[in-house]
């Protein structure tokens, strides 16, 4: 474990090289895997950049996104049936992420116009799935699902999380919680200049569980009676070595 | 120490797991019932996804339940027959349960039918253990005899074809009732994630006049196969066991089983089950409770799910 410890140490210290970017900014992430071990319980990312003109020009912001894999969401809605709360309608949402953090230097609504906002997937207001299937307007839907993963802090948006070091250097970070889904995400970075999108960057970063942990996963859903089996062993291996060995104290 | 779930793909403290496998299964050897009814309940609570919970919950109960199996064979407090005509009807049972349970699960019904199934059943067990155990306390401070089996009495029972001879037992009543008492225990274990002693045990009683001495080890025979084989089916058809919470929830359980186990021969066997009835009532109050409240949140989101 320590030496685990020391390594994700070392993997935050290494920085992953930073493209090239289009006009005048250049952004990295701290580690390029987030390995979920046995004993996660939550990390933090740094993303940090440059942008290449120093003036301090009152019309220029920095927006950072991390996006998880687009998951199938399904939405409940309990309704009250004979005075007992029950789920009564639902909605599948195909195509939301399922980790969404966003920083930018300013709240967005002082960045850019709605449309722009929109048009890029900006904030967590215009996250919208790309197919779903519902009983009525998907809208409250959507909201539930923003409210919900807002609680385990896997949809997070901070209007003030891009901290700048310099004039010209900033960094962000990103919290990742215990609750992270696997698989590949995506780090943004956008430059706005008076509303507009000058340059973006984008960085895969990976979410994955540890060998032992994957292996677990795999072997539960690959082979799932020998799995089941295995664990029925385990319980009566164990519950047949407590008797043996309390009989012995007795 | 945080431990991650690999299956219900989240962060838990071991700590909290360990310990609620050991007080679960410290009632259980107090109680001698397998606890599952408890266990189910209290890991849905901490968070644990109902499908998890149940199926995860029923390698605890056989982990628990086979040590007393051990015990009550080296006693041959066992009626092997009895047990295996109840667990035909139980291994039928339990395969039915688990199929009803992935329907439901794809209905999004399966929170509400755990919760209700716990409810009623709870409910009505826990009502009739306190009048049974109240009037017996009563019965005894004013020195009148309790209850017995009255050798030669005939019930309802006698009268069902299919006889059998139930040696252990001292019995020769028909098959059918053991087998839809299995049958009927083995839908519920896959359901709710429980052994079903607690319901069992009363049936063999009163109902079949099975003799107490062999109706604990007979019961703990059907339990233990019962809760393996629907552990087995709950990992096939719904991928919801999850090895490493069971490993902490057993080893909790199977120390905590053993003090239970102390604690459980001190008392008196009234007050046990005057205890028991009031547990049972409380855990159904609270789940009553959660149903008819009003939610904090209307809408509950499953990522990921089918």
């Amino acid at each position: 474990m320590t030496r685990r410890l020391l390594l994700a140490a070392a993997a935050a210290l290494v920085v992953t090289l930073p493209a090239a970017a289009d006009e005048d900014l250049v952004s990295g992430v701290s580690q390029d895997v987030v390995e979920i071990t046995s004993n996660y319980s939550g990390t933090d990312l740094t993303v940090f950049g440059a942008v290449e003109q120093p003036e301090e020009t009152p019309g220029r912001d920095i927006v950072v996104v991390v996006r998880g894999p687009d998951a199938r969401v399904t939405v409940r809605r309990k309704d009250r049936i004979a005075g007992i709360w029950i789920n009564n309608a639902r909605a599948q949402l195909v195509g939301m992420p399922s980790y969404y953090f966003l920083a930018s230097t300013r709240p967005l609504k002082d960045i850019a116009p709605p449309d722009t906002l929109r048009r890029y997937d900006l904030g967590l207001d215009n996250l919208r799935p790309e197919r779903a299937l519902s009983d009525g307007s998907i809208d409250p839907y959507v909201r539930a699902m923003v409210r919900a993963l807002g609680k385990q802090h896997l949809y997070v948006q901070n209007g003030s999380g891009v901290e700048m070091l310099s004039s010209t250097l900033f960094r962000v970070r990103v919290p990742v919680p215990a609750a992270v889904p696997r698989g590949s995400y995506n780090v943004q970075v956008y430059l706005f200049r008076d509303g507009n999108v000058v340059s973006a960057q984008s960085t895969p970063l990976f979410v994955d569980q540890t060998d032992f942990d994957r292996r677990l996963y795999a072997y539960a859903h690959d082979s799932p009676f020998s799995y089941g089996l295995s664990t029925v062993l385990m319980a009566v291996l164990l519950g047949w070595m407590s008797s043996f060995l309390f009989r012995r104290k007795a | 120490m945080e431990i991650y779930l690999p299956i219900a793909e989240m962060s838990v403290h071991w700590l909290v797991i360990l310990g609620m496998g050991f007080g679960v299964g410290f009632l259980s050897g107090m109680f001698g019932i397998g606890g599952g009814f408890l266990l189910t309940p209290l890991l849905i609570f901490y968070g644990i996804p109902p499908g998890v919970a149940v199926a995860t919950t029923a390698s605890q109960v056989s982990a628990v339940t086979f040590s007393g199996v051990v015990t009550h064979w080296r006693r041959r407090t066992v009626d092997l027959k009895m047990g295996a005509v109840m667990l035909s009807g139980g291994l039928v049972g339990t395969a039915l349960g688990v199929y009803l349970f992935s329907v439901l699960r794809r209905m999004g019904q399966s929170e509400f039918s755990v919760s209700a199934s716990y409810v009623i059943l709870l409910g009505i067990v826990g009502g009739l253990m306190l009048n049974e155990s109240l009037r017996t306390l009563r019965a005894a401070r004013t020195g009148q005899s309790s209850f017995g089996r009255k050798p030669g009495q005939h019930n309802w029972i006698h009268g069902l074809p299919f006889k059998m001879r139930f040696r252990e037992s001292r019995l020769y009543i028909s098959a059918i009732p053991p087998v839809v008492l299995g049958l009927v225990v083995g839908v519920l274990s896959a359901i709710m994630g429980v052994g079903g002693a607690f319901m069992m045990v009363p049936v063999m009683i009163y109902v079949l006049r099975m003799p107490t001495n062999v109706v604990v080890g007979t019961s703990l025979f059907q339990v233990l196969f019962v809760t393996a084989a629907a552990t087995i089916l709950h990992a096939v058809d719904n991928y919801t066991v999850d090895i490493v919470m069971a490993l902490f929830l057993i080893l909790g359980g199977v120390i905590g089983v053993q003090y239970g186990v102390r604690v459980g021969t001190r008392l008196r066997g009234e007050q046990l089950r005057l205890l028991l009835a009031l547990l049972v009532l409380a855990v159904a109050a609270r789940l009553f409770f959660e149903m008819v409240a009003t939610p904090a949140d209307l809408y509950t989101v499953a990522v990921g799910g089918p």
